[in-house]
């Protein structure tokens, strides 16, 4: 059973239609990759799993229990953690002290006892952000920006972790750091969903990807499955016959 | 039945004037995204020209109207947007009100100042009071016809213009994006002045209208208020939907007029309840209201301020007591009482540093709970009688609780939604509160004890007295009230350094992404608002042992309002800020009128130009309030940022300081006088970086910035300084030139820069 289930979910905007009947899962210790054209529905899907947008109709799953209808900040105390496609930092406090806030939520808001100070020094240490804790947050370019994202996140020592466009406005260094961190929390059982534009980091990544189109799942399945769809090749290109 | 139906008709009537002024509140929300606490300030000035121009200048009717409502108006809202709304792109919502705020204090102090506050002015009926028909044995008025006729128009215009126009729909999609509107080909400036012009013209209309209803008499404050019956009515529709809004604007008006007609007369809080009913009803329809889905703010804010580490704070909260010490020595008793007003004001502005400055929250009522803990000192925490009378602790610390319970009572409702709705409840709990509680004057039975709330209009609070701490001596006094701000102020920056003020940072930066790593905001937002209740509630309970006695008039939204926009002038996010806010709001005002109100008397002949100056003063401080939109991390942020530069120009930061302490040995031997003395000390304090700039560039500016302003970037030769042959040469180096011969006549300023870029390539 997936760690974390979306079942029928339906999103409206008024007669729009952003996220329909979509049923996916996102598994222990592997990375999930949800894909898909821009305006697919995938951040609204997000959203809907996060507790940010409620759904028309379908139900969210965490660990088989339903949390359909529990808050953000319930859902984040049973160990879902995500980053945001346009930054959410605070913007008033150092490097250091967006990843530390994270844990001083947690000692307050849950009875979780973490050393603070601690897991923060490890987490930076492992994001390998160490070299700009003091640094304010304005200062930092996008690329890191979103690394910082992803270490506020893992200071939460979240189940499933959901990433938003990580990589885009990050270096092909940086990139390749990304890869391997996420790789390695994944086999350190944690369940990673990723929304990419990146497709080889895709394809490299994740052991299942869902390709969302209008709102719709179109397909399902290994990297090598996906590539070879005529759906996905379809939304992605175009049918029509190019004339010229 | 006749009386039910007149008060029926009547209270539709009521309800179309609220109707139209609530629209225009809705119109310009939606479609610049600034919520314009100073619509009913527009309405108010709207209708004190028209009272000038038929009145005063008689005018007839039709011409004024024209004149008002359809010039001055729409003028008034274009140059609103133009001058100040525009420029309010990416500042906090903090920001955004505190400006309209400002603007409303702003024509407040402009109307005192032209139609004095103390004259008469009636306002008849259109057509007279006997213009009317009877219907079904109800009498109904030309001037209620007429106010229902308009309401239906506008209601169905704007229908129309929503619907059914391009401009309307323009309108609708300015708020949500207006760069892809820009990308669309259309101009979001033009559509938001336009709504801007829109809803100021309804503002006036409605002020127009509203007056004679009301009794006919002209009051700045209360049609200044006109915007809580509106903010009241526009709850309804979520600050969104105009039909909503509508409904909204008729069942307050039906209310109103039920309770006039039906509650008990001989009740005395009915007058009070009537009036207050906008604010009961608006917390009844937030409690209503279901909750705010989070948003994923997109918008990158301008406001920006450092944090102090306890131990400077903890350093400069030492120097402040002691500089207050030292300013005693130099002040007469009066004038130390004076300061110690000041001070307790500060104390109360530090309530609105961790609530608006730490969390991102906004209380526009601080004053009202700074009420709340007097009243509840003055009932249970004065011990003794006569000369002995004094408050003991234990009866300041009741109060404070009480208040931090009041004001978590009242923030509740609204902390489920946005900042602005919590804004909108403060505020509507201040005018509650001056309306309800504070004119309980008078002895009444309720459960069996017969009480007042604020007997006969005065409470004498006497100072506090714990131990051989004894607040009755006046430098005592100052000295405790300095203390106080000084240790709730690096209390305050501890906070701020700790794991709680950091998740109040979170929270006022990305309340989603806060969210998303577990923080309860309600219950965090809850916590700090009973924590800047109690702040408020001590310093309120200063304020008034520091006066003796104080009335209602010493808590009016009016004063709570000036107080938040001097703090926020100051700098919201600093301690400092609510000094310089809380003094200025405190004492400042009254220093500055009393003081040309003094040189009037000495100068008759020049009397009045003294007055009209320290009019102007007032008026002057709202323009700075609206200046916040371009400078929104406050001016203490400017001056601590131009010292920080100084650090390195050690000669001279001891230079300053020592003129500074020669000026204190003048005033303290009677050299020089006290105003003196803050003048100079004004001056010095200004002056000091520009002087550093001056003589120490290098220490100031770093090296490298001080040489790159001392020669001109070589894209501007020509043009900021003269061409010479030296930087002919300096050119040619630059762009890797053979040195080649000089032109025939050398050049000097002014010529286009195709000639020069000629010159260039001539030599080349």
């Amino acid at each position: 059973m997936p760690l974390l289930e979306t079942r029928g979910v339906t999103v409206r905007f008024g007669g729009n239609t952003a996220v329909d009947d979509v049923s996916i899962g996102v598994e222990e210790g592997a990375v999930t990759g949800l894909i898909g054209p821009n305006g697919a529905g995938k951040t609204t899907l997000f959203n809907t799993i996060t507790g940010l947008q409620r759904p028309a109709s379908g139900t969210v799953l965490l660990d088989g229990a339903d949390i359909t209808r529990l808050a953000p900040a319930r859902r984040a105390h049973l160990g879902m953690a995500r980053t945001f496609q346009r930054l959410e930092l605070f913007l008033s406090l150092s490097v250091r002290d967006n990843i530390r806030v994270a844990g001083d939520i947690l000692r307050a808001n849950t009875r979780r006892r973490i050393d603070v100070d601690e897991e923060t020094d490890r987490v930076m240490e492992r994001t390998g952000l160490t070299d700009i804790a003091h640094l304010e947050m304005s200062d930092v370019p996008t690329g890191r920006a979103r690394v910082v994202e992803v270490a506020r996140a893992l200071m939460t020592s979240p189940r499933v972790l959901l990433l938003d466009e990580p990589a885009s406005g990050q270096t092909e260094q940086e990139t390749e750091a990304f890869a391997r961190l996420l790789s390695g929390l994944a086999d350190e059982g944690l369940a990673v969903c990723l929304v990419e534009h990146d497709l080889p980091l895709v394809m490299r990544l994740c052991s299942t990807v869902h390709v969302l189109d209008y709102g719709a799942v179109i397909a399902s399945g290994t990297p090598k499955e996906i590539q070879e769809s005529p759906e996905v090749i379809a939304a992605y290109i175009g049918t029509e016959e190019v004339t010229a | 039945m006749t009386t039910f139906l007149t008060f029926t008709i009547l209270g539709l009537v009521l309800g179309s004037v609220y109707a139209i002024a609530a629209s225009g509140l809705v119109l310009t929300y939606n479609t610049s995204g600034i919520f314009n606490f100073a619509h009913g300030a527009q309405a108010m000035l709207g209708t004190f020209l028209y009272w000038q121009l038929t009145y005063g200048w008689g005018l007839p009717m039709w011409l004024s109207l024209i004149i008002v409502v359809g010039l001055v108006g729409p003028a008034m809202g274009a140059a609103l947007h133009t001058l100040i709304m525009k420029g309010l792109r990416d500042t906090a919502d903090v920001t955004k009100i505190v400006v309209t705020v400002a603007i409303l204090l702003g024509m407040v102090y402009l109307s005192q100042w032209i139609w004095h506050p103390e004259d008469a002015r009636i306002m008849e009926m259109f057509f007279g009071a006997s213009a009317k028909i009877e219907l079904l044995g109800v009498v109904i008025r030309a001037h209620e016809i007429i106010c229902l006729v308009v309401a239906a128009a506008i209601a169905v215009g704007l229908r129309l213009l929503f619907t059914r126009s391009r401009v309307g729909v323009v309108m609708r999609a300015t708020v949500d994006d207006p760069d892809l509107l820009r990308l669309a080909g259309h101009n979001p400036d033009r559509v938001a002045m336009l709504s801007w012009a829109m809803g100021s013209t309804l503002a006036v209309l409605a002020g127009v209208l509203i007056t004679p209803i009301g009794g006919g008499a002209l009051e700045a404050n209360q049609l200044t208020l006109l915007v809580i019956d509106a903010f009241a009515a526009a709850m309804f529709g979520r600050l969104r939907s105009i039909p909503r809004t509508f409904a909204g604007a008729i069942v307050l008006g039906m209310t109103a007029t039920y309770v006039m007609a039906y509650f008990p007369t001989d009740w005395t809080w009915t007058g009070n309840f009537r009036v207050s009913l906008p604010m009961i009803i608006l917390f009844v329809v937030l409690i209503v209201l279901p909750q705010d889905r989070l948003r994923v703010a997109a918008v990158r804010t301008r406001e920006r301020y450092r944090v102090p580490s306890v131990r400077s704070a903890a350093t400069w909260g030492g120097v402040f007591v002691a500089v207050v010490f030292l300013l005693s020595l130099l002040m007469e008793d009066s004038s130390i009482t004076t300061f110690t007003l000041g001070m307790t004001f500060a104390i109360i502005a530090l309530s609105l540093t961790v609530l608006t400055g730490y969390a991102g929250e906004l209380n526009l009522a601080p004053l009202s709970f700074g009420a709340v803990a007097t009243i509840v000192a003055f009932h249970f925490g004065v011990a003794g009688t006569g000369l002995a009378a004094h408050l003991s602790l234990w009866g300041v610390l009741l109060a404070v609780l009480v208040t931090a319970v009041v004001g978590g009572v009242v923030a509740l409702p609204a902390l489920r939604l946005r900042g602005l709705y919590l804004a909108l409840a403060t505020m509507a709990f201040g005018v509650f509160l001056s309306n309800m509680v504070l004119r309980d004057t008078t002895e009444h039975t309720l459960f069996g004890v017969t009480f007042s709330l604020f007997p006969n209009g005065t409470l004498i609070v006497p100072p506090l007295k714990v131990g051989p701490l004894d607040l009755r001596d006046p430098l005592t006094f100052l000295l405790t009230a300095a203390v106080l701000f000084a240790l709730i102020a690096v209390g305050l920056v501890a906070l701020r350094n700790s794991g709680y003020g950091r998740r109040l940072a979170a929270m006022k930066d990305s309340p989603a992404a806060a969210a998303m790593l577990g923080q309860n905001l309600v219950r965090l937002k809850f916590g700090v608002f009973m924590l800047s209740a109690a702040i408020a509630g001590l310093g309120g309970v200063l304020m008034a042992g520091a006066s003796g006695s104080v009335a209602g008039d010493n808590f009016t939204i009016m004063a709570s309002l000036g107080l938040v926009m001097l703090t926020v002038v100051g700098g919201i996010g600093y301690v400092s800020g609510a000094l310089f806010g809380g003094l200025m709001a405190g004492v400042g005002f009254v220093i500055i009128i009393g003081t040309f109100n003094d040189l009037a008397m000495a100068d008759p002949a020049m009397g009045t130009v003294y007055t009209s100056i320290g009019q102007l003063a007032m008026v002057a401080t709202a323009l700075i309030g609206m200046g916040v939109g371009k400078n929104p991390s406050g001016t203490v942020h400017d001056l601590v940022g131009s010292y920080r530069a100084l650090r390195n120009a050690k000669p001279v930061l001891v230079g300053g300081a020592a003129a500074e302490a020669v000026l204190y040995v003048l005033a303290l031997t009677g050299v020089i006088g006290n105003w003196w003395f803050a003048i100079l000390t004004a001056c010095l304090g200004m002056m000091l970086p520009v002087l550093g700039r001056m003589l120490m560039p290098a220490a100031v500016l770093g090296a490298e910035e001080a040489a790159r302003r001392r020669s001109t970037p070589l894209e501007l030769a020509g043009v900021e300084e003269p061409y010479t042959e030296e930087l002919r040469r300096r050119l040619d180096r630059e762009l890797g030139l053979p040195a080649g011969a000089a032109p025939a006549t050398p050049r000097r300023t002014g010529f286009p820069l195709a000639a020069e870029e000629g010159d260039v390539h001539a030599v080349a």
